[in-house]
């Protein structure tokens, strides 16, 4: 029995491909970088004008928005009250700015004794090598703490201003993006080597912020943007296999938590002069520092999913 | 300085001579072409390359440390990232051009490129035979 | 490193790459269509990373380095960003243009 093989077993193997490659008969980018076509996208009109009716009809039947004084009432209330708080806020804000000290004088936070003492006593103090990340988490760890629910607050907002129902949150998302460029073959292999690179450098930007340029901010803000290339290159469906609402809900509320319960401590064992388990250990290790490293992890996770946040949102209306 | 440290410089030193030049290159064809198709090819070789060389020419300067590590890495990326960068722009032209049939050829689909191409082959073999009989 | 060879060779590396990227903002600004554009800030961006590696061997810090592949990551991203969200919105215009002329009416959305 002969061992040559048929034609058609002979085009599978290897040995069929690579001769084929090497005398370059087969050009490799025919059919295999075209986009395949989109599928057609057919607007349904009756179902959006039927919404419109029901919309209408509830607002009218619950509300009766033509005829509620009530709300008219509270609506010209609404806009003045929110004027009046404004001016408010900002006459109360510029009467305290004006009670700080004119320029140049002694007394000035600028001119005083603190930031000599920051830099001269930052290192054995905090034991961070970087003491702009010493002062920033552990001399003022509570602005750091108010930072980090600005970010937070900043997002929900966002989220409030820019909600969609359900209802609509299926029409509009097919509509808006229906024209873009989806399934890009040579981006989507390009990107599942880049994204795990790119997180991996923004991790570790989070884990130098104590001993060198760096810290939560950056390398949280870098961690973002390689989700961001991943939701690109791949699509909300994917994403949203292992980031949803739920994710960025628990990660925040973790995160910010656990940032306020380990400053709660220092806070305590300092203002009663107990001594804190937590060690300082040898600047320019790794683990050092105290507590600088866990909250730096804290911040650039909240940095990270406030990132991707936003990018969602404005694209989708939601995540 | 021994002349370890004379070859160092001047071996950087050459690395980015070339880096320069290829950029001198693709600064020149970017001005010179009248399609931003026909530029692309320069400014890509320039994403690529020319940052290479440089980087390469930093890196004998800077010696065997961490900081030769990370502009390795950058190279990597780099090498990774540029050409999907020239691919996404030239879809990006391709998609909103209207006339782009005056600047290029387009075919509808796969197998008339093939025959094309097919044809094209073809062609240059009975030329070249004529050529080598006469 | 010696520092009387290596200092004015980077401060003239320096000023040849400064003067193109100045070139490349012409092209930025003159060129008739978006791709231009995007194409010739992508080019300043790889001007700038190499103008930042120099400078992390001019001024011995090693950690700008970091900043310059940060550098690379945000004009990749930006072109596919921005790519992905014109296409969108032309073919979108495009759609409407032909719709409004064919007659048909628009869908509210």
């Amino acid at each position: 029995m002969s061992r040559k093989k048929t034609a058609e077993e002979y085009e599978k193997t290897f040995a069929f491909r690579f001769f084929r490659w090497l005398s370059g008969e087969k050009d490799p980018y025919i059919g295999n970088v075209e986009m395949q076509p989109q599928k057609k996208y057919e607007p349904d009109h009756e179902a959006a004008l039927r919404r419109e009716k029901e919309h209408d009809a509830i607002m009218d039947k619950v509300y009766d928005t033509g005829h509620n004084r009530w709300l008219h009432l509270f609506h010209r209330l609404y806009q003045t009250t929110s004027v009046l708080f404004c001016l408010f806020l900002i006459a109360l804000l510029l009467v305290t700015v004006s009670y700080l000290p004119a320029n140049g004088t002694v007394t000035r936070p600028v001119n005083n004794e603190v930031s000599a003492r920051y830099i001269e006593k930052g290192l054995e103090e905090t034991g961070a090598v970087n003491i702009v990340a010493g002062m920033i988490l552990d001399y003022r760890a509570f602005d750091t703490l108010g930072e980090s629910h600005v970010l937070f607050v900043a997002t929900i907002t966002v989220l409030i201003l820019l909600r969609l129902n359900k209802t609509e949150k299926d029409e509009a998302e097919v509509s808006d993006r229906r024209f873009e460029p989806k399934n890009d073959a040579i981006l989507q292999v390009v990107a599942t080597f880049l994204v795990p690179v790119i997180i991996i450098f923004g991790i570790y930007i989070i884990l130098n912020g104590h001993l060198g340029p760096g810290g939560g901010f950056s390398g949280g803000a870098v961690i973002g943007a390689g989700l961001v290339l991943y939701l690109n290159a791949f699509g909300f469906k994917k994403t949203e296999r292992f980031f949803t609402e739920k994710t960025y809900k628990w990660v925040c509320f973790f995160s910010l938590s656990f940032y306020c319960l380990a400053k709660s401590y220092s806070f305590y064992t300092g203002a009663n002069h107990l001594h804190s388990v937590i060690p300082k250990g040898t600047p320019g290790a790794i683990l050092s520092s105290g507590l600088i490293l866990p909250l730096n992890i804290a911040v650039g996770l909240v940095v990270a999913c406030t990132i991707y946040a936003f990018y969602a949102m404005f694209r989708k209306g939601g995540f | 300085m021994s002349a370890v440290e004379w070859i160092r410089l001047i071996i950087g030193c050459l690395f980015i001579l070339v880096g320069m030049v290829i950029f001198f290159t693709e600064l020149f064809g970017v001005f010179h072409f009248n399609y931003v198709l026909n530029r692309m090819h320069a400014a890509a070789m320039g994403d690529t390359l020319g940052i290479s060389a440089c980087l390469i020419g930093l890196m004998i300067f800077s010696g065997l440390n961490f900081t030769t590590l990370k502009m390795f890495l950058i190279i990597v990326f780099l090498w990774f990232a540029s050409p999907v960068s020239s691919h996404v722009l030239s879809r990006l032209e391709a998609a909103t051009n209207d006339n782009l049939s005056s600047h290029c050829e387009i075919y509808e689909d796969v197998e008339t490129l093939e025959r094309e191409l097919a044809a094209a082959g073809k062609d240059g073999d009975t030329e070249k035979k004529e050529a080598s009989v006469s | 490193m010696k520092e009387s060879i290596y200092h004015p060779l980077f401060i003239l590396l320096l000023i040849v790459l400064s003067f193109m990227l100045l070139v490349c903002l012409i092209r930025a600004v003159k060129g008739p269509r978006v791709a231009d554009r995007l194409m010739a800030v992508n080019m300043m961006g790889t001007m700038v990373m190499v103008m930042i590696s120099i400078l992390a061997l001019l001024l011995r810090e090693g950690y700008l380095v970091d900043i310059c592949l940060i550098y690379a990551m945000i004009s990749f991203l930006s072109v596919v960003v921005i790519s992905k969200v014109y296409i969108g919105i032309y073919e979108e215009q495009h759609h409407y243009q032909e719709d409004a002329e064919g007659g048909n009416a628009d869908e509210c959305s």
